[in-house]
This record gives structure tokens, C-alpha cells and sequence, in this order.
């Protein structure tokens, strides 16, 4: 598979986590990655482009992260959207899973976390594509 | 982390410089603990009988321990125990000072002792400080009564010492504050927590502290106020937060958290009122601002 035919889009208020996630993925490979910096936005980017997995922060300022992920399912319900969050309380692991989303990562998250992830959906498209 | 807080208190009562402080802290992590030292510490001996066997170890080829059982200062006992505490890292400023002349042993013993007097600190929090046991840290240095909210800013508090050191590599030293400081020449990052109680949580620093909190966090130098320094400030305190709230959820109660917002010299209506605690760094020290309700 050609990397970069791969798009990660990265949603996250913080430009100083959009930075470093960039960074983790750009380890794991050379993909096409889109970045938002709000539920909105990713919700826009994602009917424009498609992405083929999604990392999504939950606490965001004008859209959250669980409404954007509920949105982005119910237009694509195969959409991949790992949420990234510091706030893995037992209640936003309950909204993230009746969402609808792939995973969960805590922030800080570590570089093994991300290229998991990334592996296990490059794989199940290229399972899809055979 | 002992070091930090005894270093600090012998500076600002004038009996060391802060040239000999910084020497003695870099030398404190190459210096070997004396048995001298620690058995005065553990009560075991006087200043002047482990003067006095270092004055027979310059008759006799033999080791301090041996000496002092011979003595009758010591038992085998009492040195196994003393010898296990040498591993242990506590008492090497102690070590330092006296090596470097800076102090004699009587004057180590003294400022240990006056430090728990003034500090109105109990053996077991002396013991605690010295164990470095953060919990403890915070219960014996910042008053917050024992009410519910209390507790809630205690473990609050305890948890942001760790992810200090965590996440930018230093341990704090706590003062508590009696007054809120004047954050208007400030960097401040704030953020709202609710749920079934409410909290108003910020740090407040100085331009060059800020830009050193920043640049720690994000791994990459900051010499001025930018947007990633300003991200970076932030998203440390919204790291902490969020993983308060997740030990809060562990814990039976659950919370939310708003987006964190850093302002420059603004105050933020949610910060009249409330509690102010430093934490000192090598670079500065910040302010821990904290204002809650309905608990």
C-alpha cells in the first residue's frame, strides 16, 4: 500500500498536541495527514476528505469531541475514530464506546499506542482491498 | 526532594549563602554518606563522640563503625541499620555542607532540629519529608482544614507534585501561600471543573518561568511568548486536570472539565477568592490557584 493514498486526520484544540502527534505518526510512515482544531471542523474535513482513521480529543471549545464522533458515525458508520484524551473518566469511555469510537488513548500517549492503532487499521484495509 | 525544602529554609535563615547552597546541591550527588552523619541523625551518637572517633581513626587503621562499637557508641545492630540508611539519599545535602565546611556537624544537627520546630512539623512528617511521601508533603506543609473540599485540594495538589516531576523532571518545593498573589504582570493557564462540586483551577508564573514550564513540557526550548509556548503552558495544566478527574472516576465521582484558556496578565473573574500555593523550581516558581464550591 502507498502511504501517503492513507489519510489520518487529527482533531485538537491544542496546536502543541496536533504538533506531536504529527510527529508520532510521521514515525510509523509517510501518510497524508489533515489536521482540525475543532469538533466542527473535523466534522466538515471529514465529509470533504474521508479519512481513513481519525484521532479525536473529547474537550474542545466549541464542539466536543464525543458529539463531532457521533455526527462523523451516523454520516459514515465505518469511520475509524480513536478518541485521545486526558480525560479518560469512566464516563467519557462510556460516551466514547455508545458513540461508536475504534479505541480510547490517555494522554500522555506513548509511540507504541499510536503505531498499534495506525498497524491494525492499514491492515484491515488492505484485508478490505484483497 | 528534602533537599529542596531544607536547602531553602537555611538560606532564608542566613546561615548559608546561595553560592554555597547551589555548591553543596551540586555536590550532594557525588558526595558518600558518612556514618558520622547518620548516626547523629538517627540519634545514635552525639557531634562530639563521632568527633571523637574520627580522632582515633587518624591513630588507629580502622573503619568508623568498628571503632565506634568499640567505643561502646554503636552496636552491631545500630550499624547494619545505619549502614542500610547509607544507600539512602536524604541526608546528602547534610553531607555536603559539612564536607564542604559550610556547617559543622553540631550546626547540621541544630538546623535539622529548628527546621521540624518551625516548620511545626511532626517526627512522622519530618519522616515523611524526608521519604519523600507527597501525600504526606502536602498534609504537613498547606493548611486546607479537613473539610471535604480540603481533601478533594489535598490529593489535587499531591497528584500535581507528581506530574511535576512526571512530566517536567524536577520536584517542587510547597509553600502555602496566606494571600493570593498579584497575578496581573502573569502568565496565566486556567480551567473549570465541574461535576457535583466545583473547582476554579490556574497557574500563574513569570514570563521566564512560563517559557521554562512551556518549553520542559513540550521538549523544545521557548525564548518568547509564541502560540505553541502559550499551547504547551496550557496543556500541562490540562494534562493534570484530566488525569485528576480520571483518579476522581476511580474513585466514585465523576467530573468534567471545560478547555483550558492562558491568558497574558488577564484575570479571569473565577480567581477572586481562593487558594494560592507556590511551587519552586530551578528556574522559579509558579502559583497553584485553586477556588472551589459545593462540597
Amino acid at each position: 500500500m502507498d502511504a501517503r493514498s492513507f489519510k489520518i486526520m487529527l482533531c485538537d484544540d491544542s496546536i502543541l498536541v496536533r504538533k506531536k502527534l504529527k510527529e508520532s505518526i510521521e514515525k510509523c510512515g509517510s501518510f497524508t495527514i489533515l489536521e482540525a482544531s475543532d469538533g466542527q471542523v473535523a466534522v466538515d474535513m471529514y465529509r470533504e476528505h474521508r479519512p481513513h482513521l481519525v484521532f479525536m480529543d473529547i474537550v474542545m471549545p466549541s464542539r466536543d469531541g464525543i458529539d463531532a464522533l457521533r455526527e462523523i458515525k451516523e454520516y459514515d458508520g465505518e469511520a475509524r475514530v480513536v478518541m485521545l484524551s486526558s480525560s479518560g473518566t469512566r464516563s467519557n469511555l462510556a460516551k466514547a464506546v455508545e458513540a461508536g469510537a475504534l479505541d480510547f488513548i490517555q494522554k500522555p500517549w506513548e509511540q507504541a499506542q499510536i503505531i498499534s492503532i495506525i498497524a491494525r487499521v492499514v491492515r484491515e484495509r488492505e484485508v478490505q482491498n484483497v | 526532594m528534602f533537599s529542596g525544602y531544607f536547602g531553602n529554609y537555611l538560606l532564608n535563615r542566613g546561615l548559608l549563602t546561595l553560592e554555597q547552597l547551589k555548591d553543596a546541591l551540586d555536590l550532594q550527588n557525588s558526595v558518600h554518606l558518612k556514618l558520622g552523619v547518620l548516626a547523629v541523625n538517627a540519634g545514635y551518637m552525639t557531634p562530639a563522640q563521632v568527633y571523637e572517633i574520627h580522632q582515633l581513626q587518624q591513630k588507629a587503621d580502622k573503619k568508623f563503625g568498628e571503632l565506634a562499637i568499640q567505643s561502646g557508641y554503636l552496636d552491631g545492630e545500630k550499624l547494619e541499620s545505619l549502614l542500610a540508611t547509607q544507600k539512602q539519599g536524604h541526608l546528602l545535602l547534610g553531607q555536603a555542607l559539612v564536607d564542604r565546611n559550610y556547617l559543622s556537624l553540631e550546626q547540621l544537627l541544630e538546623a535539622f532540629e529548628a527546621y521540624k520546630r518551625d516548620c511545626r512539623l511532626s517526627d512522622k512528617q519530618f519522616q515523611a519529608l524526608l521519604q519523600g511521601d507527597t501525600d504526606e508533603i502536602v498534609k504537613a506543609l498547606v493548611d486546607l482544614g479537613d473539610s471535604p473540599l480540603g481533601n478533594v485540594y489535598s490529593g489535587y495538589i499531591s497528584l500535581l507534585v507528581r506530574n511535576v516531576v512526571r512530566f517536567l523532571g524536577e520536584s517542587p518545593r510547597l509553600q502555602d501561600n496566606p494571600t493570593l498573589p498579584d497575578y496581573s504582570d502573569k502568565m496565566l493557564a486556567c480551567q473549570e471543573i465541574g461535576g457535583p462540586f466545583y473547582m476554579f483551577t490556574a497557574m500563574a508564573a513569570g514570563r521566564d518561568t512560563y517559557l521554562d514550564i512551556a518549553g520542559r513540557y513540550a521538549g523544545e526550548k521557548f525564548v518568547d511568548d509564541s502560540e505553541l509556548a502559550r499551547a504547551s503552558f496550557g496543556e500541562f495544566l490540562n494534562l493534570h486536570n484530566g488525569i485528576f478527574l480520571v483518579n476522581m472516576s476511580n474513585c466514585g465521582t465523576e467530573l468534567e472539565m471545560k478547555p483550558q484558556e492562558v491568558h497574558n496578565g488577564q484575570v479571569p473573574t473565577g480567581l477572586r477568592g481562593g487558594r494560592s500555593i507556590s511551587l519552586h523550581l530551578s528556574k522559579g516558581k509558579f502559583e497553584l490557584i485553586l477556588h472551589g464550591k459545593g462540597l
